[in-house]
């Protein structure tokens, strides 16, 4: 039945995403390979790939949640300056960055 | 701010998000994902980088699974 075919189809979306997930976390690894010297193992990129991908479900709700406190329903730059609270070099990068975007937009 | 080779596509992060809201019409705005493509490449990076230093420590050149298991207690706990 249709059910059927949208939980296939979840599932072919979360393959994809999967795979975007691992292909630019090979791409970060590298770097980061590059700027210390070492060699990351397969399974290493694998593994945090995985729990960036496992990441995002909490900070999907958590975003959602933010939101529909402050009454919207369109999650904004303020929503994830809230989520980059806990470490202050974090939020200060973000909050750097969300500025850099707002000056942009005005131009 | 561009979106730049080594790091994640609006879309994907739209797609990442969209995949668990728990509200039909919940929406991400453009700087919203922007800032969370940003955030997300640097979480890999920080973890990746904390599982090379810890490899280091053990005077090692090969970064593996081990290391990643060792820094990710705390990653979570100072990142989100």
């Amino acid at each position: 039945g249709s059910e059927a075919a949208g939980g296939e189809q979840r599932e072919l979306l979360i393959q994809r995403l999967r795979a975007a997930v691992h292909y630019t976390t090979g791409c970060l690894c590298q770097d980061v390979a590059e700027d210390k010297g070492v060699l990351f193992s397969k399974q290493t990129v694998a593994a945090i790939s995985e729990i960036t991908f496992r990441q995002c479900e909490n900070f999907a709700r958590d975003l959602e949640m933010f939101a529909r406190h402050a009454k919207r329903s369109t999650i904004t730059s303020e929503d994830v300056k809230l989520l980059a609270r806990r470490s202050n070099s974090l939020l200060k990068y973000i909050t750097q960055k969300s500025d850099e975007l707002a000056s942009s937009n005005m131009e | 701010m561009e979106e730049r080779e080594g790091g994640f596509r609006k879309e994907t992060v739209e797609r990442l998000l969209r995949l668990h809201f728990r509200d039909g019409r919940t929406r991400v705005n453009g700087d919203a994902l922007l800032l969370m493509a940003e955030l997300l490449k640097v979480f890999v990076r920080e973890a990746a980088a904390r599982a090379a230093r810890q490899a280091q420590a053990e005077d090692l050149e090969k970064v593996d699974i081990e290391h990643v298991e060792k820094v990710l207690p705390q990653l979570l706990l100072d990142f989100v």
